[in-house]
């Protein structure tokens, strides 16, 4: 492809920004075509890292899926656990303890102040500001730290059951999770007088890849993505389930702050200030939660009844959704996972065309995207 | 140097038979070399003191293990790229892959040779010092751009010609914000403007308090300057998270010892000239360093030096981690929207002060109040 | 642009710059601001109910192969024999630590709750076959054919008395086959604790025997899934 410009000929290249990338979040290939350093096209090319854990879903029973829940996101691994629990249950119309689901919602409001830390401190490493990083890493080390109590591993946690979570909270989980709370709110505008707010930053971000509301939905974004362009759908309080509809929180929206609305520098601020939300939920759920048992009665080889069952939690990088369908047997018939990254590389092409390389870096960011997710 | 060859010639008689110009040209190699020594102690401890820096910054403990404190860690680390293989891609232009280290290096380490150290202490006092500076560290732009082109990479590619564009843009500024010292200490000799700087007025003869203008001065030419040597926020030439390392994608072992190397040297130049031409340079406090005795004085005036420049290094650093980085058209944009106008605006304010208050300095008028 | 928007963006670029490097240099000198735990002189505490490597309390556990079928990723294998009591008797058990991923399934499902993750968690090594954990250290051969030979006496036994129980009468018959049976059922428990626990040493055990265990218990799997 040769373009004239007035006398000198030009030629677009190439460029692979292949599966080994400082900056792709994982092992995603981007096949740019660039004119110099402007993207005139950029084909995301996913696949790398499918285990196919929708075929072993078909091959283990629905207990056994739970391990491989945590691998789909291993970021927010709490949020896809639970996300399975509830899919089952109301596959099977399983009532769970009141006592279950608040440790759920704590948990999974854990999860997703961690996995915004490293959303944020990942996004900041990409843009050249490598403190913030480690920053949130540190932050994060707290949340796994009370993780190893509740459930005795740090990443890949197996909390969630079929019926309710694997173990109560050891004593002094709670009063030490309200002390990370008290420690970890003021960390957040320390990171915005560092970073967030940094005029560099702002410039890298604003104004990049804007994604008007009505694309947004056309493409199915959803998450912080969706609400960074302005639309205030949170499955939380829109479709609410489990416990939500007890806890008193606002749903971020970006405002086109720094920049035009539904640029990366909102879906940065929305990530940023749900952090902000999460901690509200955590201390509400905190004060509010009952005694009880953790885990009903389920059986031990678990057949649901004969159906299919679609069921979409918000997770930190989206809706993710599982498609159940059941044929009464012990092993589900078949699983199909939707998830908020996956749905986010649908609209890549699109909205890198004129961008220059170093904002795809800042795009790709602003997606936070995990390829784990995408791949399953 | 000949004056210094002819004064050893007539102290050691075993040298009378040898021709004059054998003894300044070995006078000359004894002196690269130590100042080569210099300058890689200088940039392998740089690279130490620049990760020990970025642990204390980011909350964890930088290299420790290596030696006392982690301080052999870049000897380690030296030790290991020139045990590396020598690859060299299969496509690569082999001659331009091989030159282009050498020409970074050039560039970085001939410009070390005017660096005032001290009263007496410079390689050669070229009374072109801050011009031949200039056109000397121009060769980095060329290391560069053959180390882009020859790698046979596209990404190379691309951190070599950001590079070029780069290095070239910022030039303007980093020159322009230099000339105020230039004019008022009348010559482009290094010593000169440090001698300039000299006096009784002591910090306050420092350029950087002279006028509001050379203040600002300060400042651009240190923004400039940290363009020119490749630091965040303006590292895009090697940005590590967009360009997987940029020019130096291809490189490993010794070569890429030798782009990481003059990337420090470069550090320690801006560091020096900001030193020299705002800061005061070599001059003690209060003290007129020419009049102590020949060792002390050079002793005294090297330490001074040597302080306020490793402490701009330091700032370099904290600069380093703080800041994000600037894309290539907003660094672009900066460079010549912001700091040539501002460098210029700058350059008539010098000129027109040194014109109205004929040469003389805030410090220096409120002293004449004094009387 | 206008000049005050041009004047703007140079203060406002100075301010936020001034305010993250006054964050990073509280940081650069503060000395409590670091959080690194210098592995390995310190190491971090573990708390209770780590999920770490696991530990098979061989005397307890009662080979009923619950582990076996609820591990997802199948690393967990036994052999067992019925011995002369009418009760499973271990002839090995074995832990594939590298497929295991710590998930807990199998410590939660286990009966008697003899397997328990403990808090360890160094085991790095250089070949795979040093990851599998046997914690029977006897060879399964060798158990097999004793509790086979058990149970072979103690059918003889049986058959004996039986003979001498239908010559004597039918009432004394009652009595001997089931202190036979507690007898043989003491000698097979008495001979399986004193086979020493060596879970955590598998490097005397040949590969031999790690090959051979997976065949049974992953037929035994099989066909309960198929049902």
């Amino acid at each position: 492809m040769t373009t004239r410009t007035d006398a000198l000929p030009t030629q677009e290249m190439t460029i692979n920004m292949g599966p080994q990338h400082p900056s792709t979040h994982g092992v995603l290939r981007v096949i740019l075509t660039t004119d110099g350093e402007v993207v005139t096209r950029a084909v995301p090319d996913v696949g790398y890292l499918h285990r196919g854990l929708e075929k072993i879903g078909e091959r283990v029973t629905y207990a056994q899926f739970m391990p491989f829940t945590d691998r789909l996101d291993y970021l927010a691994a709490m949020n896809c656990n639970c996300a399975w629990a509830w899919a089952v249950e109301k596959l099977a119309k399983i009532e769970v303890p009141e006592r279950a689901e608040y440790l759920r919602v704590i948990v999974c409001e854990l999860n997703r102040i961690s996995s915004h830390l490293i959303a944020f401190g990942s996004y900041t490493a990409d843009m050249g500001a490598f403190t913030p990083f480690l920053y949130g890493i540190r932050e994060r080390e707290h949340v796994n730290d009370l993780f190893e109590m509740i459930c005795g591993n740090r990443l890949t946690y197996n909390y969630a059951r079929v019926g309710g979570v694997s173990g109560d909270a050891p004593p002094g989980f709670l009063e030490k999770t309200k002390e990370f709370l008290d420690y970890f709110e003021p960390k957040i505008d320390e990171y915005n007088n560092l970073i967030s707010y940094n005029k560099i930053f702002v410039h890298r971000l604003a104004n990049v890849a804007v994604i008007p509301a009505e694309e947004a939905v056309a493409y199915g974004l959803t998450g912080p993505n969706l609400r960074g362009s302005g639309v205030p759908f949170d499955l939380r309080k829109d479709e609410a389930y489990s416990v939500y509809p007890k806890f008193d929180f606002k749903v971020c929206v970006g405002t086109g702050e720094r920049g035009t609305l539904g640029d990366c520098f909102d879906r940065y601020m929305v990530r940023i200030n749900e952090m902000r939300e999460s901690i509200k939920i955590v201390r509400q759920a905190v004060a509010q939660i009952p005694d009880g048992p953790v885990l009903a009665k389920v059986p031990r080889l678990f057949k649901p009844p004969v159906g299919e069952v679609y069921f979409r939690s918000e997770c930190p990088r989206g809706e993710t959704g599982i498609y159940l369908i059941s044929d009464g047997s012990v092993n589900p018939f078949r699983l199909k996972i939707r998830t908020g990254s996956f749905v986010a590389m649908n609209i890549f092409e699109k909205v890198t065309k004129g961008l220059m390389i170093a904002d795809i870096v800042a795009v790709i960011g602003s997606f936070d995207i995990i390829l784990p997710e995408i791949d399953r | 140097m000949e004056a210094l060859a002819i004064s050893l010639v007539n102290a050691v008689p075993l040298l009378a038979g040898v021709p004059l110009w054998a003894v300044t040209l070995l006078l000359m190699v004894v002196v690269a070399a130590v100042i080569l020594v210099f300058a890689l102690t200088f940039e392998g401890v740089g690279s130490l003191v620049l990760r020990k820096v970025a642990g204390d910054i980011q909350a964890r403990i930088g290299p420790n293990r290596v030696g006392p404190n982690g301080m052999l860690q870049f000897l380690a680390d030296g030790v290991k790229l020139v045990l590396k293989e020598d690859l060299i891609p299969a496509n690569a232009d082999r001659l331009l892959f091989k030159l282009a280290p050498y020409f970074a290096f050039v560039g970085s380490f001939a410009a070390f040779v005017v660096v005032p150290f001290g009263v007496g202490l410079i390689a050669a006092d070229l009374n072109i010092g801050i011009y031949y500076v200039m056109a000397v560290t121009s060769l980095v732009v060329i290391g560069v751009l053959l180390a882009g082109w020859s790698s046979n990479n596209k990404w190379a590619l691309l951190g070599g010609m950001r590079a070029a564009a780069q290095i070239v843009s910022y030039e303007i500024p980093v020159g322009m914000a230099l000339i105020p010292a230039v004019l008022i200490a009348g010559s482009l000799s290094l010593q000169d403007i440090v001698r300039s700087q000299s006096g009784l007025l002591g910090i306050f003869g420092w350029n950087l308090f002279h006028n509001p203008f050379t203040f600002f001065s300060f400042f651009l030419y240190f923004t400039a300057a940290q363009a020119e040597t490749n630091q965040t926020p303006f590292d895009l030439p090697e940005a590590e998270s967009e360009l997987v390392s940029g020019y130096n994608v291809e490189y490993s072992g010794i070569r890429f010892g030798l782009f990481f190397l003059s990337e420090f040297g470069d550090m320690f130049i801006v560091a020096t000239l900001s030193t020299a031409c705002f800061l005061g340079g070599w001059n003690v406090p209060f003290f007129n360093a020419g009049t102590l005795p020949w060792i002390w004085g050079n002793l005294f005036s090297l330490g001074v030096f040597l302080a306020k420049a490793f402490t701009m290094v330091l700032i370099m650093m904290w600069v380093r981690w703080t800041l994000p980085r600037l894309r290539v058209d907003q660094l672009m944009r900066m460079a010549w929207k912001y700091l040539v106008p501002l460098t210029f605006v700058n350059l008539l304010g010098v000129s027109l002060w040194l014109l109205v208050f004929k040469g003389k300095g805030i410090p220096a008028m409120i002293a004449s109040l004094f009387g | 642009m206008g000049l005050k928007a041009y004047m703007n963006d140079i203060v406002e670029a100075v301010v936020t710059t001034a305010k993250g490097m006054r964050i990073t240099a509280r940081y650069g000198v503060d000395p409590r601001e670091e959080v690194t735990l210098q592995y390995p002189e310190e190491r971090w505490e573990i708390p209770e109910g780590y999920r770490g490597f696991l530990h098979n309390d061989i005397k307890t556990c009662t080979a009923c192969t619950m582990c076996v079928k609820t591990c997802p990723v199948d690393c967990i294998s036994l052999e067992s024999v019925r011995g002369a009591d009418k009760r499973m008797v271990l002839a090995s058990y074995d832990i594939n630590i590298g497929r295991c991923m710590y998930c807990g399934l199998c410590v939660e499902v286990c009966p008697p709750k003899s397997l328990k993750h403990t808090s360890g968690y160094e085991m790095a090594s250089v070949t795979r076959g040093e990851l599998i954990l046997h914690f029977i250290a006897e060879d399964a051969a060798e158990i097999k054919a004793r509790v086979a030979r058990q149970v072979a006496e103690a059918a003889a036994k049986a058959a004996e008395v039986a003979k001498a129980g239908a010559q004597a009468g039918p009432e004394a018959a009652e009595v001997p086959p089931s202190g036979t049976a507690e007898a043989a059922g003491a000698q097979a428990s008495a001979k399986t604790a004193e086979v020493p626990l060596s879970g955590t040493k598998p490097s005397d055990v040949s590969s031999e025997s790690a090959k051979a265990p997976v065949v049974e218990p992953k037929a035994a799997k099989e066909g309960e899934n198929k049902e």
